[in-house]
């Protein structure tokens, strides 16, 4: 039951050109975020009982699926047909295709397995841009304090030099590849300052920058001809040795007919993204559909180190109003070009340029103590005033938020008259898999890329290191999974399930739930939808 | 060398071979003041009355033939020595889902050891080759180690004494193939070549390493001489369940919660190796079947889940104790992929000195693997189902006819799954 303003009470209250009041003093950051921001909401993190990071701080929902009983057994491998493969790579975004191709271009045969369509991913949502160290008073070094200070100062200084590092020659890459950027009159790379950076280092291509990326990534793993790639193919389970600490393969299953495929392979490379579809503390979303943790599902129970388990991010302007839109982010450029955050009541409460956590949990204050809008009993959020930016600068909205416009145009909103109801959206999972700088995971012949591996970004990611980071290391784990010369599998086993089950068993945990996840309750269709 | 896998506390059943007290590794003095050595020191007084107490206890050969120990005994004992006896103490150990050898090599190397010497004086034997799977460097190492003090210790000099000659005790390494734990292939290996298996006969008592005369024993055979010969054969019958005699080293693994190895009286029933020692199967499933002493012999299922698990009991229901591993599937596991994994390690052990063996196991795995892959058809069934009734016997050794019982019996039990597999 959520409290607040009524929305049509409070839309009939709100005011464009309403006098408004200065912020009210100084706010204790530490107290706001440990009292409103969801990481640390009462009762949402838990200690994981088994598996390599057992007595870890783990999300609670998070947990639950680390610790559940697998979907198949032996059983239902009879009769599964077989692929022998030099590289599986899980997943079909950005990362997962920048894997594919260095591994094919290493001279791998390469599969590349996707839940959805090749790019129905996170990547394509990225509208800021990619962070390199180009301009001439940046530097390679800049970057790194910069990426290892917006973390909180968690991150593993390897694998973000590593990052770092790679940054130009990202980009030289991926513009060998097509891709376009945005380019200054005199030719050169447009860059643009966003939060947390020193200095102007994020790259872009107009606010689809994600989308430019997956367009050429996506045509060349297709043109590839070393690249076979299987659609709707969610994986089930990883495969591992007789005594279940090497990963040698993995069951793919079909979402058009659910017959299992077993795919045994020298190494499996998890590019598999996020869980926002998880809806953890039941936050709405800004993830893709198939966004719903399984790469961490599967790496854990074969075994591999995870980190960082209780660090998400939440995007603070996700869209609340029309329910169809619920989750969708409104980009931070928005509020950068000066957009205010008001209550129910017409008041800003906090500093809009804040950091992404302490605007989120200000607005989580403002709705948890009945200041903010209520759109129903589940749902609501405070003002994003874009009337009066619009006011302030009229056309800017029409000109420089062209996605935003027409999406909410076709909601029947104008953002120009009516203001954008907003509340925080899970935006982002900080952690992940362990990896060292070639994306190897702990668990030999597996390795994890993007989203779903940890370390980088610490406890909070900054704008424009995803892109990176997808690029950067799918590149190098692609390289690293083709040079592991070890002999095919001998032998493919689910042994490694049969140890989790004889630990869960042992802890006493219940083994009711099933995981992975796949796709949410509520998506619609396929064999997996339960 | 993977770590051993302990042995989960036992309550309220004797162990012998196991006891705490024994499980003292190559360290001669505390294996003396927990009472070893004094089987050896009253075999020195009346060897011949070794013999009598061993079938009167009527010990079998616990490596997985149940064969009567004393026959084979009485056999290498009647014959003269050309001019040596050997005695094999066979720890090759291979099979799969078996190790309770390593463990009683590793923890209890002079039970062994003693086990040996007494053996050697019961049957006149002066030679003792303790052949070794290569693989198990923990218990070649302490197997070693107790052999250098028995070399500079008084108990051999006596056993010599007794035996009036030099009793020659030698550590051998195995091949490092499974078909070198067959009794003549160690004779073979022992003599120098390849471990192919003999024919037979010249059965080893009349004829064995090097034309001499030879005895071989499973390790944990010899291990319960000793006993035997120091608390007599009516403390021994005594400890068996039923008609059983002794104890058995269960290995218990697969789909249980504390898998290990369990000394239990010999005929406990299934269900309570399973149930009570093993906690039962992981996430409560039920139980689908048992792969038997390895997986080389028949498979029991639920409804045998109260047969004692001795020799005679399981012979009764067309099953064999083998080695006394229990391999535990539950339900959820294939069996079309268990079988064929495990005719693939049988195609991949086979010598190939038989052809029928070589081709025979080669092709059952082949068409295992084309039915578990989706690939099969029902002709490929009907093969499989003819070369189960054409390879029994075929060969000089029994690798293929275990081939064979495993799949004649999967085929018995699951037949709808080997159909649902079929292309």
């Amino acid at each position: 039951m959520s409290k607040g303003i009524p929305l049509a009470e409070a839309l009939a209250r709100y005011r464009a050109d309403a006098d408004i009041a200065p912020l009210p003093g100084s706010t204790d950051i530490d107290t706001l975020l440990n009292t409103y921001h969801p990481d640390h909401l009462r009762g949402s993190v838990v200690k994981l009982a088994v598996g390599a990071n057992a007595g870890d701080s783990c999300q609670r929902e998070l947990a639950g699926l680390l610790q559940a009983e697998a979907f198949i057994d032996e059983a239902d491998l009879a009769g599964s047909p077989v692929t022998d493969i030099d590289v599986l790579v899980i997943g079909g975004g950005g990362a997962g295709c920048a894997a594919a191709l260095a591994a094919a271009e290493n001279g791998a045969r390469v599969l590349l397995a996707t839940k959805l369509r090749l790019g129905d991913s996170n990547t394509v949502m990225a509208e800021g841009g990619i962070q390199a160290a180009i301009e001439p008073d940046d530097s390679v070094q800049r970057h790194i304090q910069d990426t290892l200070r917006g973390g909180h100062h968690v991150g593993d200084p390897t694998l973000v030099s590593a990052l770092a590092g790679d940054g130009p020659e990202v980009l030289h890459w991926l513009i060998n590849q097509g891709m376009q950027f945005d380019q200054t009159p005199s030719g050169d790379l447009h860059t643009r300052r966003a939060g947390g950076m020193s200095t102007p280092r994020l790259v872009h291509c107009r606010d689809y920058t994600g989308l430019e990326m997956m367009r050429v990534l996506r045509e060349a793993v297709i043109q590839h001809r070393s690249i076979e790639v299987w659609e709707q193919s969610p994986a089930v389970e990883l495969l591992s040795n007789e005594v279940g600490q090497k990963c040698v393969g993995a069951v793919l299953t079909s979402l058009n007919n659910g017959q299992l495929r077993i795919v045994r392979t020298r190494s499996v490379i998890l590019a598999t993204g996020g869980l926002g579809r998880l809806h953890l503390n039941g936050f709405p979303t800004s993830n893709h559909l198939g966004a719903t943790g399984d790469g961490l599902v599967l790496a854990y129970r074969i075994g591999a180190r995870l980190c960082e388990l209780d660090s998400f991010q939440y995007h603070p302007t996700g869209l609340v109003h029309p329910s169809h839109l619920a989750g969708k982010l409104v980009t931070e450029g928005v509020r950068a070009a000066g957009a205010l955050l008001v209550n129910g009541l017409g008041q800003r409460f906090i500093d809009e340029l804040q950091p992404r956590d302490v605007v989120c949990a200000a607005i989580l204050r403002e709705c948890s103590e009945g200041r903010g809008v209520r759109v129903n009993d589940q749902h609501s959020g405070v003002w994003l005033d874009t009337p009066r930016l619009e006011r302030a600068q009229p056309g800017l909205l029409e000109k420089q938020f062209t996605s935003l416009m027409t999406r909410t145009r076709v909601a029947g909103i104008d953002p120009r008259v009516e203001p954008l109801l907003v509340h925080p959206t899970l935006h982002y999972q900080n952690g992940g898999a362990v990896i060292d700088a070639n994306g190897a995971t702990t668990v030999p012949g597996l390795y994890a890329v993007g989203e779903v591996s940890g370390g980088i970004h610490g406890r909070n990611r900054l704008m424009g290191n995803a892109l990176l980071e997808i690029i950067s290391f799918g590149r190098r784990a692609g390289a690293a999974a083709t040079a592991d010369r070890d002999r095919g599998p001998k032998k493919v086993t689910l042994e490694h399930v049969n140890q989790l089950r004889r630990a869960l068993t042992l802890a006493g945990l219940p083994m009711t739930q099933r995981a992975p996840q796949i796709l949410p309750d509520y998506a619609a269709g396929g064999v997996w939808n339960r | 060398m993977e770590p051993l896998i302990i042995q989960n506390p036992q309550v309220g059943t004797p162990q012998v071979l196991l006891h705490p007290e024994r499980r003292v590794g190559a360290d001669m003095s505390r294996w003396r003041s927990s009472g070893g050595g004094v089987a050896l020191e009253r075999a020195v007084k009346n060897p011949a009355a070794v013999l009598e107490e061993v079938r009167l206890a009527e010990l079998r050969g616990l490596g997985g033939s149940g064969f009567p120990a004393w026959r084979k005994w009485e056999a290498v004992a009647a014959e003269t020595p050309k001019p040596d006896k050997y005695l094999v103490v066979n720890g090759n150990e291979d099979e799969p889902g078996t190790f309770k050898d390593r463990l009683l090599l590793e923890e209890t190397p002079h039970q062994v050891i003693e086990g040996a010497v007494v053996t050697a004086l019961a049957i006149g034997v002066n030679r003792v080759v303790f052949y070794t799977n290569p693989d198990l460097t923990r218990s070649l190492a302490a197997m070693k180690a107790a052999l250098e003090q028995w070399q500079a210790s008084d108990l051999l000099a006596q056993a010599s004494t007794a035996l009036g000659r030099p009793l020659e005790l030698e550590l051998l390494p195995g091949s490092g193939h499974y078909i070198g734990g067959e009794e003549t292939a160690s004779m073979e290996w022992v003599e120098g070549r390849f471990p192919f298996p003999r024919g037979k006969p010249p059965y080893p008592a009349q004829a064995g390493v090097h034309g001499c005369p030879t005895l071989i024993n499973n390790v944990e055979t010899i291990a319960n001489v000793p006993h035997i010969v120091a608390q007599g054969a009516e403390w021994f019958r005594a400890l068996g369940k039923g008609s059983a005699t002794g104890t058995k080293l269960y290995s218990l693994s697969g789909d249980v919660l504390h898998p290990g190895v369990f000394e239990l009286p010999m005929g406990t029933p299934l269900r309570e190796l399973i149930y009570i020692h093993g906690g039962g199967l992981l996430s409560g499933k039920p139980l689908k079947a048992v792969f038997t002493g390895g997986p080389s012999s028949t498979l029991l299922t639920p409804v045998d889940l109260d047969v004692a698990m001795d020799f005679d009991s399981l012979r009764a229901r067309g099953a064999n104790l083998g080695t006394g591993a229990m391999i535990v599937i539950s339900e959820g596991t294939g069996i079309v992929k268990r079988v064929a994994e495990y005719e693939r390690f049988f195609a991949h052990s086979s010598c190939g000195q038989c052809n029928s063996c070589k081709v025979g196991t080669a092709n059952m795995s082949r068409l295992l693997d084309r039915i578990d892959t989706g690939c099969g058809t029902a002709a490929d069934l009907a093969t499989l189902k003819n070369l189960c009734t054409m390879l029994p016997g075929t060969g000089r050794c029994h690798l293929i006819n275990g081939a064979v019982q495993l799949l004649d019996s999967a085929f018995h039990h699951f037949p709808d799954e080997f159909r649902q597999a079929l292309h």
